[in-house]
């Protein structure tokens, strides 16, 4: 999907679908297999599966004490794969331009500053870690849970050292508050039907499965 | 020992890395233009990267390990003693080779970025390492630093040392040169003879060349030498 816009709202349909039924969420997934292209490089994620099995673990907790486990883990997991190929679809900019559409250029440049920063720091925290697992390696130290707190340290502190220099960076730029940006978005007619269907998905959440297939007798 | 590179391709996009090459003990210099390759065919090296073809074998190396351009992806601990520990190397002799007067106590990230880079190399330099792969050794160290990098570099005869750089002054006592071209790997021959074909020599280099002087080797005192020979 190429239009930001419609991303956010097929986005927000689709997570309220998801996380209030089963049948929502079998819908959200039927949606995503419908561009499997952005879908299909995360089933090979080693996190996205990490995520699915803790969920797991919780749904069958859940379950055994006597919880709703089953419709737990379903919805859950439709949620964290639109979470995976929503964030992996980001093109540097497009938030930017989406909250200056939103919100005007003075709080909406901003907000998006923000998040593009925040998303960018998301992809250079991704290469650090596998640096600084790389450093651990070289020095013969065993990946395991001993590690954690080293990695989780360093992380955190170069992710600090970077917002520093980003701070001293747009101070230096002149930047105070806001900003000049003229947003573009790109809509093509298979983004309108997605987004559509997105939309139709979160209507047919709120209606029982026996009400939508006149299954009543 | 030997480190041989058979057939390597790795690529990125529309960018390729490429090597085939055997390197044997000694110091092996490698430069060439900034994303010309060089960091890339250290991780190759290394194995932290697997090739999309060939094969990176190991003959008779036991111990090996890559040397990061920052200094700072290599802590691991929250102070210099136990990062002097975590090379295998004991704090205070690290420490005082390094030029720090900091406690054994303090935290790694405060130093500065050429006091940490200083500290990981000597630390570095106190192990011996069969295969020994250096990224941008000099970077971020000032020209004190620089030498004794050089020197400790200089001093590995026996053990197969790979320095990876752009330096332009104070480079270690080399034994082969090889140049990244265009994200290939090409070897220029023992130095002295392959200076003449050194497509990205330094800039001292390439001044002593054009008055038709060649110095023995490639560090300082090497260059200073030829210098003085051009004033006869």
């Amino acid at each position: 999907m190429q239009d930001a816009r419609l991303r956010l709202i097929s986005v927000i349909c689709l997570s309220i679908a998801a996380f209030t039924s089963v049948f929502g969420a079998i819908l959200t997934l039927i949606w995503l297999f419908l561009s499997p292209g952005s879908l299909l490089p995360h089933l090979r994620s080693a996190a996205l599966w990490i995520i699915i099995l803790i969920t797991g673990i919780i749904a069958s907790i859940s379950q055994y004490t006597g919880g709703e486990g089953i419709s737990y883990f379903i919805r859950m997991s439709a949620l964290i794969l639109l979470a995976f190929t929503v964030y992996a679809g980001w093109r540097p900019g497009e938030y930017l331009d989406l909250s200056v559409w939103l919100f005007g250029k003075k709080a909406g440049f901003d907000i998006g500053l923000a998040v593009e920063m925040s998303i960018q720091g998301f992809h250079d925290a991704s290469r650090e870690f596998r640096r600084i697992f790389t450093a651990h390696t070289l020095k013969g130290i065993r990946p395991g849970i001993r590690i954690i707190p080293s990695v989780g340290f360093l992380l955190i502190h170069s992710r600090l050292m970077r917002a520093h220099d980003q701070a001293d960076l747009l101070l230096s730029r002149g930047y105070v508050q806001g900003g000049s940006c003229c947003p573009e978005f790109r809509t093509t007619k298979k983004d309108i039907i997605t987004g559509f269907c997105a939309v139709l998905i979160l209507i047919l959440s709120f209606f029982p499965v026996r009400d939508i297939f006149i299954l009543r007798i | 020992m030997k480190l041989s590179l058979t057939g390597i391709e790795k690529s990125f996009g529309g960018w390729k890395c490429a090597a085939g090459a055997a390197f044997s003990p000694g110091v092996h210099l490698i430069t060439g233009r900034v994303g010309s390759g060089k960091s890339t065919l250290a991780l190759l090296a290394a194995r932290v990267i697997r090739p999309d073809k060939g094969i990176v074998q190991y003959e008779g190396i036991h111990s090996h390990t890559l040397s990061f351009q920052y200094p700072e992806n290599h802590v691991t601990t929250s102070s210099l003693e136990e990062e002097a520990f975590s090379y295998g190397v004991e704090p205070d002799h690290a420490l005082d080779l390094a030029g720090i007067n900091a406690g054994k106590t303090l935290d790694p990230f405060r130093l500065s970025r050429g006091e940490l880079k200083a500290f990981h190399i000597t630390c570095l330099s106190l192990r011996p390492w069969d295969l020994l792969i250096l990224d941008e050794p000099f970077s971020a160290l000032d020209c004190r630093g620089k030498m004794a990098a050089s020197g400790n570099i200089s001093e590995r005869k026996k053990e197969i040392t790979l320095v990876c750089t752009h330096e332009q002054h104070f480079l270690p006592r080399t034994d082969f040169l090889w140049e990244m071209r265009s994200g290939l790997l090409t070897y220029l021959g023992p130095v002295p003879e392959a200076i003449p074909s050194w497509q990205s020599a330094t800039g001292p280099v390439r001044r002593l060349r054009a008055q038709g002087i060649l110095p023995v080797n490639l560090t300082w005192q090497d260059i200073l030498e030829a210098a003085c020979r051009m004033h006869d």
